[in-house]
């Protein structure tokens, strides 16, 4: 397949073509009929909520899938359905989710991976590759050394690693899903840069999202999806924020976070002098039933050490966790579970659901007892207090036999919260409960997380999204190295230069007076 | 994509091609193992006899009791290789039991069963409690056991065994051996098990993902350890009636089972990843390489042949399989 990149920004042929795309699973139609065009130099953001159809799009528009209906043309030429090879060697290159490389290896030998250079006698020539890696990062302005290994390297770098390795192969037509899932704030200043420097070259860039404020940072185009229809094909320009947000839910969203209910008198959850990690300073802390405590700081401060701690999935150095009075025994997640104890982890895929089971399987495993006579499961049980809990929840799935890796990420998290409530809960703790979750969703869980702890429940939320901090918590602490460096009162909450304050505490650089709580 | 929990609504009704088609590849191996049988019928007549197929039931017995405990270990993501060398260990323990302790049926088959539980224990122990890749441990127990089961005979066969040491393989009850009643029975129990109770919902969860299973509360020590002990029991079983079939203790004897009840886990369907898999699936993994044996020896292929002939069966029904999952989840 000979490449006519010379022609790229002299034609008027678009990049890619996509035409009268349709798409079912198992008679369920999930794209019905999408149709849009990428024009050279341009980058266009595909929104919609999760379940709307996107990531199938771009499946099918690199190859992957073959579509039950329409065509995709990449510069003129028909892309056989089906085939990642002919995409790829058309010049359409996917950066997914899921990062495709490889740990083990060395940065370069990651951008060489299958087209290797060599020496006259067929040797590879490591030297050559590992300057033109050199060339290539420092282009993209990177100081990585190419010989890292690229499992040493965070996820924000390996990605952009996978974009260069993707473009310097002659991608004109560059797909990244979801890419600012997994990468830190900072990070995805760095990534905006890099796809404007890959658009002024040419390059006809999509990417996923449903986050705002990413589609402003980076597109200047936005394309909507919802339910599987393409609703909004609008130059940036020429919408508003509400604009893109009714278009990705259909309706109006008045508020995104109800209104906090006051928090009640009794203790819940009482956490005395834990220490999480060798060397880290003890934590106590006490939570009201009713109080919503947010957990703020960087990646890596300790929030999450501090939630499996907790809960028992990581065994504190000392300190113990009451209950409503009774004592948790450390490390045991079922002595947690039996005193009323509930946790949404961060990991969703890794730690929260078991994808390979279904909505039924996966819902009964924390309460297992409850449904079970004997031991044997009773289904007319598990199907009436399932349902009713996920019909709360606003479950969107194919019955409750459908399993977790045919449904959506929200829709997943409203499963592994779900799950918890076909009991009585007293304290819950929720790590990053809205990641990955599009805005719809998004609303629906803040709604449950208030009605829950209106309902009495003691809440302890880490989170690195800082709207969701400030607007749900009655009280946040904020965490750097493993202890907690600062409290901030609901009143100190509402202050205009909070996230300043909070920034400085998170980082170190702790020059405003704050009430100190380790001391 | 857009339906709640409610029943999907009857526009949904698909026509029956496709109904028919996605039930196909639904129900692949089942098709497949009905074209074997189809194909053997019509080349032997002795093939679809009574007793022919009576013969498959009594071949397939010891193999299916290893085969089913190593669906449970499959489930949880482990492997088993020491189901074949187990055997041979409590075939010559039940021997030696028998030749020790006079004419007396029940002894031996404790002796069996307590060599098979105490070698799954110990896979058992090792793989849950100090983490040792399954592969690993029970490569190490294979050569272990099988070591073990020369010592106990000397390096030689127990022969001269009392009579009531073959009764456990060949007593009929309504017309069927006591080791095909049995194979009935841990096939019905263990499906039920696995798609009834707590105890299989905690074998699929530590399988599909471990700490998200520990994290909802399973104890997966202890379910990983169960899953071991099982196999090591059912192989225990297992040889027992290998020997009792012969009244002979051979030192090699299931040799080379574990493959055939790995393959047979596989044909039906489940994932070496773990997580994914049927017992009824195992069954007809099971049934399937039975049918193949009995059919290739009637048809007189030679002994080599006939595991060239195997092989390529066994490589493409699971090929089949992938094949149609691909095909009926897009």
């Amino acid at each position: 397949m000979s490449t006519v990149q010379t022609d790229d920004r002299t034609t008027v042929v678009p990049m890619l073509e996509c035409s009268g795309i349709t798409m079912s699973f198992g008679g369920i139609p999930v794209l019905k009929g999408i149709t849009f065009t990428l024009e050279p130099g341009t980058v266009t953001a595909l929104a919609g909520e999760n379940g709307a159809g996107k990531s199938t799009l771009m499946k099918i528009a690199s190859g992957q899938y073959r579509p039950d209906n329409g065509q995709v043309q990449v510069r003129g030429q028909h892309l056989p359905s089906g085939s990642a090879q002919a995409a790829y060697s058309l010049g359409v290159a996917i950066v997914p989710q899921e990062l495709a490389s490889i740990p083990e290896m060395m940065v370069y030998e990651n951008l060489f991976i299958g087209r290797e250079l060599k020496n006259g006698f067929g040797i590879l020539d490591r030297g050559a590759m590992i300057k033109a890696a050199k060339g290539y990062l420092e282009e993209f302005g990177l100081e990585t050394d190419p010989k890292t290994p690229m499992k040493a390297l965070p996820v924000g770098v390996r990605q952009i690693i996978e974009i260069i390795k993707a473009t310097h192969r002659g991608a004109r037509v560059l797909l990244l899903d979801e890419p600012t899932s997994a990468i830190a704030e900072r990070e995805v200043a760095r990534l905006a840069g890099i796809v404007r420097t890959l658009r002024d070259q040419g390059v006809a860039i999509l990417f996923t999202t449903h986050k705002m404020e990413e589609i402003r940072a980076m597109a200047d185009r936005v394309v909507v999806l919802r339910d599987g229809k393409l609703v909004t094909d609008t130059p940036l320009g020429e919408i508003t924020d509400d604009g893109i947000v009714t278009a990705m839910i259909g309706r109006e969203l008045d508020q995104l976070f109800p209104d906090r209910p006051d928090a009640g008198a009794s203790t819940v959850l009482e956490v005395d002098n834990l220490v999480i990690a060798p060397g880290a300073d003890p934590i106590s802390f006490t939570v009201r039933s009713g109080e919503i405590l947010g957990l703020a700081g960087l990646v890596g401060a300790g929030r999450t050490e501090l939630i499996e701690c907790i809960y028992g999935i990581r065994k504190p150095l000392s300190g113990t966790v009451r209950v409503s009075g009774s004592t948790l025994k450390p490390g045991a997640p079922l002595s947690s579970i039996a005193r009323n104890l509930a946790i949404v982890p961060e990991d969703r895929k890794g730690a929260g659901a078991v994808l390979s089971m279904s909505v039924l399987d996966n819902a009964t495993l924390p309460r297992i007892a409850a449904f079970s006579k004997f031991g044997i499961l009773s289904r007319r049980k598990r199907q009436g207090t399932i349902g009713t809990v996920m019909k709360l929840m606003r479950l969107k799935s194919n019955g409750l036999d459908q399993h977790l890796e045919n449904l959506s990420g929200g829709n997943q998290q409203k499963v592994v919260f779900g799950r918890w409530l076909t009991g009585q809960v007293d304290a819950l703790l929720l790590d990053e409960p809205t990641r990955g979750v599009d805005v719809g969703a998004r609303s629906e869980i803040y709604r449950i997380i208030t009605e829950l702890s209106s309902a009495g429940m003691a809440v302890v939320m880490a989170s690195s999204d800082m709207p969701e901090i400030l607007s749900l918590s009655h009280r946040a602490f904020v965490m750097r190295e493993l202890g907690v460096v600062g409290e901030l009162t609901r009143a100190q909450l509402d202050s205009p230069t909070v996230q300043d304050t909070i920034f400085r505490l998170a980082s170190g650089q702790n020059t405003a007076p704050v009430k100190d709580t380790t001391s | 994509m857009n339906t709640t929990i409610e029943a999907l609504p009857a526009v949904q009704r698909r026509d029956w091609k496709e109904f028919a088609s996605a039930f196909l590849i639904r129900h692949i191996m089942v098709v497949v193992m009905l074209l074997i049988v189809a194909f053997f019928a019509y080349r032997s007549a002795r093939f679809a006899t009574p007793d022919n197929l009576t013969n498959i039931l009594i071949a397939a017995a010891p193999f299916a009791l290893i085969a089913l405990g190593q669906t449970l270990v499959i489930l949880t993501g482990g492997i088993d290789l020491s189901v074949g060398s187990v055997m041979a260990a409590s075939a010559m323990a039940a021997a030696w039991t028998a030749k020790n302790a006079g004419d007396n049926a029940m002894l031996p088959l404790v002796a069996a069963v307590i060599t098979g539980l105490l070698a799954g224990s110990i896979n058992g122990l090792i793989v849950s409690k100090f983490e040792v890749p399954p592969f690993i441990t029970t490569l190490g127990m294979l050569t272990l056991a099988s070591g073990i089961a020369y010592v106990i005979g000397n390096g030689a066969p127990i022969n001269g065994l009392p009579a009531s040491f073959g009764s456990f393989a060949n007593t009929q009850i309504l017309g069927l051996t006591l080791p095909v009643i049995l194979m009935i029975l841990a096939i019905l129990v263990l499906a039920f098990v696995m798609k009834r109770t707590n105890y299989g919902l905690r074998v699929y969860a530590i399988g599909g993902n471990r700490l998200a299973a520990e994290i909802a509360g399973v104890r997966s020590r202890n379910i990983l350890f169960s899953v071991y002990a099982i196999s090591g029991v059912l192989a225990g079983l297992s040889g027992l009636m290998l020997a009792s079939r012969v009244i002979t203790g051979a030192p090699n004897l299931g040799q080379g089972y574990e493959l055939d009840a790995i393959a047979a886990v596989v044909i039906g369907g489940a994932s070496l990843m773990g997580g994914r898999g049927t017992i009824w699936g195992t069954a007809i993994g099971l049934l399937l390489i039975q049918t193949i044996n009995n059919g290739l020896d009637l048809l007189l292929v030679p002994a080599y042949w006939q595991n060239v002939i195997k092989g390529v069966i066994i490589v493409a029904a699971v090929g089949v399989d992938v094949w149609a999952a691909r095909r009926g989840s897009r």
